[in-house]
This record gives C-alpha cells, structure tokens and sequence, in this order.
C-alpha cells in the first residue's frame, strides 16, 4: 500500500493510474463505485449481478484506462459500466434467472417519523411499481432515465456516458418518461 | 361554396388543426423543458401553448410528477468494496514448461529417425533390405568404392559392409525414443492436470 493518504486530485489520480498504479486507480474506484454500482443495480434490477458487473467494469476500466483521453471520467466510467451491464442483460436473455435477487426499493421519505403506517404501506408499494417500471423500459431508455433522474447527470455528460447524440438522449428520455407515466398512472395522481 | 359557412367556424376549425398540430410538435418537447433543455424560443414556445392547451398541461403536470418519483429513487449502500486487489505474481511452471518442450524436441527427434528409415536416409533397416544395404555401404563407404573400382565388384571386403550396419543401430534408437516420449509425456500430462485441478480450487 502506497503512502499517498491524502485526496489527490482526478487529473493526477488518472494519470498515475495510466502508469498501472493500482492505489491511485483505487481512490478513483472509491469515488465512484457507489454511483456505478446503482447505475448497474437499476439497470439489471438484481443485487448479484450488479455486484458482478460493477466488479468488472472496475477492472475492464483499470485495463483500458489508456484509452481514457481525458474529458470527463465519471461519464467514460459509466459508459464502461453500461456496456457491462449490456452484456449481461444479453446473457440473462438467454439464460432467464429469477428476480429473487431484485432488492426493493424504498422510496426516500422526507420525514419517516410523520408518516402514518397506511402511507409507509402505499409509499413501499409504489417503491415496488416504480422498480418493476423500470426494468420493463428498454434498456437504452432505462440507461437514459436512470442516468437523469436518478444519478443526475446532464444531458451532455448522458451522450457521452452512452455515446449518443444529444437528440437521441433527448428522445430517449422523453419516451422514457412517458412510458414510465403509463407504468405509474394511478401513482401519478396520487402524487402530483 | 366556403360563403356558406360563417367566417367564425372556418376560423375555430383552422384554430383547432393548428393546435392540435402543435401538440403532437411539442409533446418532445415537454421533457426537455423540464429539464431546461430548450432554447429561449423554444421555451416561450411551449409556455404559449400549455397556457392555451390543457391537455398538453396535464401532461407536462404528470410528467413532472414522474421526475419528481424517480428523484425520490434513493441511492443503495454498498454491499462492500469494489477496489481492486493487487494480484500476487504467480509461480510460473518452470518444470512443467521444460517437460512440453523436452517432449516435443524427442517427438520430433523419433519422428526424424522414422521418416529417415522410412525414406532411406538411415540405413540399417530390416534384414530383408540387406542387399540394398550391400549397394548403399558399398556406393557410399570408402572402402566399398574401392571395391566397386577393382576390376571385380564381388569381392567387396566383409569389413566395409559391417562398418555400415554397425554405425545406427536404429530399432534400438527408436525403441529408446518412444520409452522417452511416453515417460516425458505422462509426467507432462500427470502435471498439467494436477494443476488444472489446483487452478480450479483456488477459483471462487
């Protein structure tokens, strides 16, 4: 283990790991691996599989992090992750797995004590719909929905994260949204 | 025949297909405005024209409502640590190495002999060949050209044939050979597996 205790910035992190120094990749897998393994748990909807691909994006990226040519990381990261995810979402078509493994998914409350149990009830129960919601949209308006809406990214870094043209992200995310609007009908005007 | 409607109809018809036409141009358009996405033009656009549609309205209103559900999507904790391990330097299989490469030179020695005898590039073949061999030791040995020289060719000295059988005794080379492959060969195999098996305890 390297001395280098103190947080170093990106840019140098990056270059020392394009050196094949593996701490320095390290505190850059430590930076990001919270985002990637959501990004991968929402796309594929299963707790070992996203612990899987996260895994192996970590490494394919630590393998081809000389083809990084700067711009932004976290969006070339999560382009590694998305065709990990890609992959794998190829494989389980093939191969169909149970969802035993989908973690639920509970929806942040903004006061947890104030909710009466009835509300705790509905709120898990449309925690539920929104994940089902999710894994039937179409994997590149999922990735796109997920990337906005959950993570946060702007439209810029989504083209780059899924090398697509700002329309076609725009376009994905539109339709996105709406077919997520006819999941969660019902929801939606309960929760205007 | 238009003179016949009243002017007012025409006009509200023609209002309602511009309208509707401008619905369907700006359902894309309603997410990206949520998102600030749109340029100035663009957003006056659309706010002109959900003041006026209320069904664009609603949809824009449950749009939002979506946006505002899956901001509520929270982000899990990590089940563990996803940094990578510095691997060991793995033990690399001097032996076993050595073993193919000693296998595969004694492969290709036994079957250099093979061919050799084969083709008659080594002599002392069977003991049926014996009077070519006479031909070849007396061709190729000195003395047997010697011989072959003097005016008569039957009298070719017993010592210059023996000479020439007793240079490769090959059976005996290939026997030899063959006991060798299959020694290095097995000891290769026996290693290669006992190291595939090692190999697949280690996997997780």
């Amino acid at each position: 283990m390297s001395d280098r205790m103190c947080p170093m910035e990106e840019e140098e992190l990056i270059k020392l790991s394009k050196r094949g120094d593996l701490d320095c990749f390290n505190q850059l897998v430590e930076r990001y691996q919270q985002q990637v393994y959501n990004l991968c748990l929402r796309m594929l909807d299963n707790t070992h599989d996203a612990e899987d691909v996260t895994q192996i994006a970590f490494i394919s990226a630590f393998k081809g992090i000389d083809r990084f040519k700067g711009g932004n990381f976290r969006a070339w990261l999560f382009r590694i992750a998305a065709n990990a995810c890609r992959d794998q979402l190829r494989l389980l078509r093939r191969r169909p797995t149970s969802s035993l493994d989908a973690l639920p998914l509970d929806l942040e409350l903004e006061d947890r004590r104030a909710i009466s149990p009835e509300q705790y009830a509905m709120n898990q129960e449309l925690g539920e719909h929104i994940r089902r919601a999710l894994a039937a949209l179409p994997a590149d308006q999922r990735l796109a929905i997920i990337l906005r809406d959950i993570m946060g990214l702007d439209y810029e870094e989504i083209a780059q994260a899924t090398a697509s043209s700002l329309g076609t992200v725009k376009s994905r995310i539109s339709r996105g949204r709406a077919r997520l609007r006819e999941h969660l009908k019902q929801y939606v005007e309960l929760f205007p | 025949m238009w003179n016949f409607f009243p002017r007012d109809f025409v006009f509200i018809i023609r209002e309602m297909f511009k309208r509707k036409r401008e619905c369907k141009k700006l359902k894309g358009m309603l997410s990206p405005y949520i998102d600030g996405q749109l340029s100035p033009s663009e957003v006056k656009r659309v706010e002109r024209h959900i003041e006026e549609c209320n069904a664009c309205r609603r949809e824009l209103e449950s749009l939002r409502a979506v946006v505002s559900l899956l901001h509520r999507v929270p982000m899990v904790a990590l089940p563990r640590s996803f940094t990578i391990a510095a691997r060991a330097p793995r033990r690399r299989p001097v032996a076993l190495r050595a073993l193919r490469v000693a296998t595969a030179v004694t492969v290709l020695l036994l079957a250099f002999v093979v061919t050799g005898v084969a083709l008659n590039f080594i002599g002392a073949g069977p003991a049926e060949d014996k009077a070519l061999r006479q031909e070849n030791a007396a061709t190729y040995t000195p003395a047997g050209r010697e011989a072959l020289e003097a005016p008569d060719a039957s009298d070719v000295q017993p010592e210059a044939l023996n000479a020439s059988e007793s240079t490769w005794p090959v059976r005996s080379v290939e026997l030899a050979l063959i006991g060798v492959v299959v020694v290095l060969g097995g000891t290769t195999v026996i290693l290669w597996q006992k190291r595939r098996r090692g190999e697949g305890l280690k996997r997780p």
